[in-house]
């Protein structure tokens, strides 16, 4: 239990991390990140060290997160942002963005902004966009993930970007 | 620009293109304006992107949200050690219950099962009717071992044939 204990210490952050990005609420992340640090100690004894530590425990926070926001999907009715989920909305048409928004912001400033265009994305384009950059998943892990097809996956994760660029340019600072 | 070529354009970002349609984007792309700035945003979102997540903190102290994860691991793992070591006499109190309660429904059962036997042996007196004659009937008394059987007087059928005037 100390040695586990010290595990916790070392990765908690990282499985925190993760499950806030996906869920963009404090409490709920952690209280997915703790159920994940019990999932995984009932299942010590599955790793088999084929992956790092951490890339093992941060699947299994991403599954709970998974499973979660499909509660969340199943819990509320259908909304119009969902209807326009696969078709992308009006990402698809909006122009494209010149400006890079990490050039003339600070790293601070740049991370909050990061975070509310990530709160603005729907769960389905934020899932996409996580499992991707953050998790570093190929299209095909990402579809097995989210249960739908490949091409879904590449729609959601254009239009999240598409829409993450617009976000972070709507706020760049003026010159 | 179609949404086809955007994807294309996106998967060639991320890697995604098998080596054919990679070269093909990269001759388009010395050629489209739109495609290169397409390319050069979703370039920049990624590099924006990058490095955030690392920089995410837990809000909450270490031994608080450590005693959380102890306390669930303890609550789970109580079943498992409770059930582990059980002495001798508490394995035999454990069998000695429900076997005792077991004979004692058996000896209940053949206790009631005897005294009914031993009622259905005691025969009470019975009646009988003999069909041949509706209106002739028996009485016996086994307790006494007396037979009494009443026959009506004149028998039925003496009476039909005695007067067939009935018919």
């Amino acid at each position: 239990m100390v040695a586990f204990e010290e595990l916790v210490a070392r990765h908690r952050d990282k499985i925190y991390a993760r499950a806030y990005s996906m869920m963009r609420n404090e409490e709920e992340a952690i209280d997915l990140s703790q159920e994940a640090w019990v999932k995984a100690w009932q299942r010590l004894k599955q790793f088999q060290g084929e992956s790092s530590f951490g890339t093992w425990m941060t699947r299994i926070v991403i599954n709970l997160c998974l499973d979660q926001l499909r509660r969340h999907k199943r819990q509320r009715a259908e909304s119009i942002e969902a209807m326009d989920e696969e078709s992308g909305g009006v990402e698809r048409h909006m122009p494209v963005v010149t400006v890079n928004p990490t050039e003339r912001l600070e790293r601070v400033e740049l991370r909050q902004r990061i975070d509310q265009a990530l709160s603005q994305l729907s769960e389905a384009h934020r899932t996409a966009i996580v499992l991707h950059e953050f998790e570093g998943m190929e299209y095909k892990e990402i579809a097995k993930a989210m249960e739908c097809s490949i091409g879904t996956v590449m729609s959601r994760l254009f239009y999240a970007r598409r829409k993450m660029a617009v976000l972070l340019s709507d706020l760049k600072k003026p010159e | 620009m179609n949404q086809e070529l955007q994807l294309k354009l996106q998967a060639y970002v991320d890697g995604e293109l098998p080596d054919g349609e990679a070269r093909e984007v990269s001759e388009l792309l010395t050629q489209d304006t739109e495609a290169r700035a397409l390319l050069a945003e979703l370039k920049n979102t990624r590099a924006a992107l990058a490095g955030y997540e690392s920089e995410t903190k837990l809000p909450e102290g270490r031994d608080f949200y450590w005693s959380k994860i102890k306390r669930e691991i303890q609550r789970l793992d109580t079943p498992a050690t409770a059930a582990a070591p059980v002495s001798i006499f508490a394995a035999w109190r454990r069998f000695l219950i429900p076997a005792t309660a077991v004979a004692a429904v058996v000896i209940g059962v053949l206790i009631v099962g005897r005294q009914v036997g031993r009622e259905g042996a005691f025969r009470g007196p019975e009646t009988e009717t003999t069909f041949a004659d509706s209106g002739a009937f028996t009485y016996r008394d086994y307790a006494s071992g007396m037979t009494l059987v009443w026959l009506p007087y004149p028998a039925e059928n003496d009476f039909v044939e005695t007067n067939p005037e009935v018919d």
